[in-house]
């Protein structure tokens, strides 16, 4: 049976702030999970609440469908979104050090750590400091604690914030592997760019509270249709403000991005982007993650 | 006696039931790996790290050069200058007959020194050497010792001795007795004195002192240590990637453990420095109830830290950042302090209020208090062991309160966390 994570009925509050209402989704494992939300949704909550970091009012965090004990958390990996390490350890021994408080023997963590370092490309910093090195690679390094004791589940909170493009593509990577190599993987990110490149599935959270969660393809396939349409010498697409059941969502360098309602005819459209002038594009798209997003927390 | 040692066994092995009852109750796992191997447990990793990082900080290395200065100098110190303060040369002015040089160079060995008779022309000529400082001591015509100072000004010196051991020689010269007869009188030693009182602190004053500062100094340090270091793991959020492993008793309990053996290997190293020195240089620190005092400082030390470190690593785990650590810091110091004073202000009068006894017996200030009454041997060792009992239990009950604390605070960020949300309903961040 493949591993899942289940959380059920997650509750918590804050005084009078609601954090979580009811939260519950599963994760697979197999497959990359981004975990959506806008700021003060609850994803960091429920992140910690994952790994008993937070007292819940109620609900239960279960693993292949038994609740979650202390000796099951040491086989997760952590990675929190303000990130944790020792500034004035050593790279290398802050790594075996952790791999050990996971229940790793000494030699088997120094291996894992020399492997990810070597992996993420920072093998010549072992013997650094953390607080010596770039953010860039102090985010490595926090990737190679959260899976040097070769966790089940990998949780990571922000894992891309702040990154440049070859630091983003490096962590999607390894992330990427661990879920072809049947790990569960959930990640939180606000650039959903990446998100949407990396992840097979989404799981959107507002206010504490389950909006949407499913694949990517079949999120991107479902709902209104999408079709960008550019017409030379147009610069606002104002021609098509005028048809019954049509919106105009962007409009980019005079390339629109329309959508349609259940039941509007792409032909009446194409008719008065032609009348308009002459038609350089007219293509059907997916949904975009940012659109599931914006459309989803309404 | 067998009354008080019974009730005092009892109440340890209560006490210890009641913990053990309670961790039982508190639902966490037994972890067989924690009580059969400590060595590879989460305690001793968290524990092993904090001694490696510790040991390798220049802090230690610095700290523990200074303190070992200090406690040289304190030791060899006194030592030079009781050679110092005495003197050299004697003048003499007319005969000086050989029994009486030889009562002057036996009073010279006996304080460590090597004299030289330097013939004087007159009264006069001896006078104006002393002034000089060319000679340090005149005897003339064998019956005055003339100096150029008080007669009172030195309670230490040694010239009373030496005049009256000549006093002596001379009259034992005048009676004409026999050798034999002579020979008895100058083997004559003075009566043993005994008294009700204790014996005079003077002779552990030094030890007392020393052992009273070392526990300040370390308390202050080491528990230092722990506040900042709980509150740098919280600020830094190591603390989540940690707790995301093991238990916060465990972290909790690793870094009280092991700052706790840094502190035990420095305290270790500086006493055995102490009595290697005070044995080379022929230092007084250990007569008397010195051995004891020595005995009671590390026990105290030990004690101290055990009771203190609960306290600050419950504070520090309260605080997000280094001001506010200072203002936690301040009133924790306070009992400490104050204790510091008292046993400092009892260690030089060499007398103790019943007020000072009824602090020996209050784990904050027991610690400082305890030793001094054994310097003093103003103390029973029932009465001692009473205040360690006293001591160990309050400790299990501050480890119980401070972990509690820890476990709602370390996770609480945003501010300074206060006692009335930890004590309230206990959520975390």
């Amino acid at each position: 049976m493949a591993s899942l994570l289940q959380l059920e009925g997650l509750r918590q509050r804050y005084g009078t702030l609601t954090a979580l209402d009811d939260l519950s989704f599963n994760v697979a494992a197999g497959q990359v999970v981004g975990f959506l939300g806008p700021n003060g949704a609850g994803k960091t909550t429920t992140m910690r609440a994952i790994f008993g970091l937070t007292d819940l009012d109620a609900g239960t965090v279960k693993w292949n469908g038994a609740k979650v004990s202390q000796a099951e958390r040491r086989r997760f990996g952590y990675m929190p979104e303000e990130r944790g390490l020792y500034p004035g350890m050593h790279v290398g021994e802050q790594l075996e050090y952790l791999g050990r408080l996971h229940a790793m023997s000494a030699s088997s963590a120094r291996s894992a750590a020399e492997m990810w370092l070597e992996r993420l490309g920072i093998a010549d910093r072992t013997d650094s400091k953390v607080e010596s090195l770039s953010h860039g690679n102090q985010q490595r390094v926090q990737l190679a604690a959260a899976l040097v004791h070769g966790p089940e589940l990998i949780i990571l909170d922000e894992p891309l914030a702040g990154l440049d493009p070859t630091g983003i593509d490096d962590i999607g990577n390894v992330l990427t592997e661990q879920a072809r190599a049947g790990q569960c993987v959930l990640f939180s990110s606000h650039q959903l760019d990446q998100v949407e490149d990396l992840c097979e599935s989404v799981t959107i959270i507002d206010h504490g509270r389950l909006v949407v969660s499913g694949r990517v393809d079949e999120l991107a396939t479902s709902g209104a249709r999408r079709l960008v349409v550019r017409v030379e010498g147009d610069r606002d697409a104002s021609w098509a403000n005028g048809i019954a059941g049509v919106t105009v969502s962007e409009v980019n360098g005079g390339e629109a991005r329309l959508v349609l309602s259940d039941g509007v005819d792409s032909e009446s459209v194409l008719r008065a982007a032609m009348a308009k002038g002459r038609l350089t594009e007219f293509v059907f798209q997916r949904r975009r993650l940012s659109e599931v997003f914006r459309e989803a927390l309404g | 006696m067998k009354t008080w040692v019974l009730l005092v066994v009892l109440v340890a092995l209560g006490a210890l039931r009641v913990w053990r009852r309670a961790k039982r109750r508190s639902g966490a796992p037994r972890q067989s790996r924690l009580r059969f191997a400590p060595l590879t447990s989460d305690v001793g990793l968290v524990a092993a790290r904090e001694m490696r990082e510790r040991f390798r900080g220049r802090i230690f290395r610095v700290g523990t050069v200074l303190i070992l200065l200090v406690v040289a100098g304190a030791i060899v110190i006194p030592t030079l200058n009781k050679g110092k303060s005495e003197p050299q040369r004697i003048g003499v002015v007319g005969p000086l007959a050989a029994p009486l040089r030889a009562v002057v160079a036996n009073y010279a060995r006996g304080a460590g020194l090597t004299v030289y008779f330097v013939p004087e022309s007159g009264v006069g000529a001896a006078k104006d050497d002393l002034r000089s400082g060319r000679i340090d001591l005149a005897i003339i015509n064998a019956g005055q010792l003339l100096v150029d100072k008080s007669t009172g000004a030195d309670a230490t010196s040694t010239i009373p001795q030496l005049a009256s051991d000549l006093g002596d020689a001379e009259a034992i010269a005048a009676a004409h007795l026999s050798a034999a007869q002579a020979s008895e009188l100058a083997g004559a030693k003075a009566l043993p004195i005994m008294s009700l009182q204790p014996g005079p602190a003077n002779k552990t004053l030094a030890t007392s002192l020393i052992g009273l500062i070392l526990i300040f100094v370390m308390l202050s340090q080491y528990n230092t240590w722990i506040l900042i270091g709980v509150m740098e793991e919280k600020s830094s959020r190591v603390i989540e990637v940690l707790l995301a492993a093991v238990r916060p008793i465990q972290l909790l309990a690793g870094k009280v453990l092991g700052i706790g053996l840094v502190a035990l290997t420095q305290a270790t190293v500086i006493v055995a420095f102490a009595l290697l020195l005070a044995k080379g240089v022929g230092s007084n620190l250990l007569h008397g109830t010195g051995p004891s005092v020595v005995l009671s400082t590390l026990v105290w030390l030990f004690l101290g830290y055990a009771f203190y470190c609960w306290v600050y690593a419950a504070a520090g785990s309260m605080a997000e950042r280094q001001d506010q650590v200072q203002s936690l810091a301040f009133p924790l110091s306070i009992p400490i302090i104050f204790g510091y004073v008292m046993a400092l202000t009892a260690a030089s009068s060499g007398s103790v209020s019943s007020f000072f006894k009824v602090l020996a017996y209050l784990p904050p200030t027991a610690p400082f208090a305890m030793p001094v009454l054994v310097g003093l041997g103003a103390v029973a060792w029932w009465q001692f062991l009473a205040s360690a009992v006293i001591s160990v239990v309050c400790t299990i009950a501050m480890a119980r309160v401070a972990a509690g604390v820890y476990r709602r605070a370390i996770l609480r960020t945003g501010g300074r966390v206060r006692i009335r949300e930890i004590f309230g309903r206990a959520n975390a961040s």
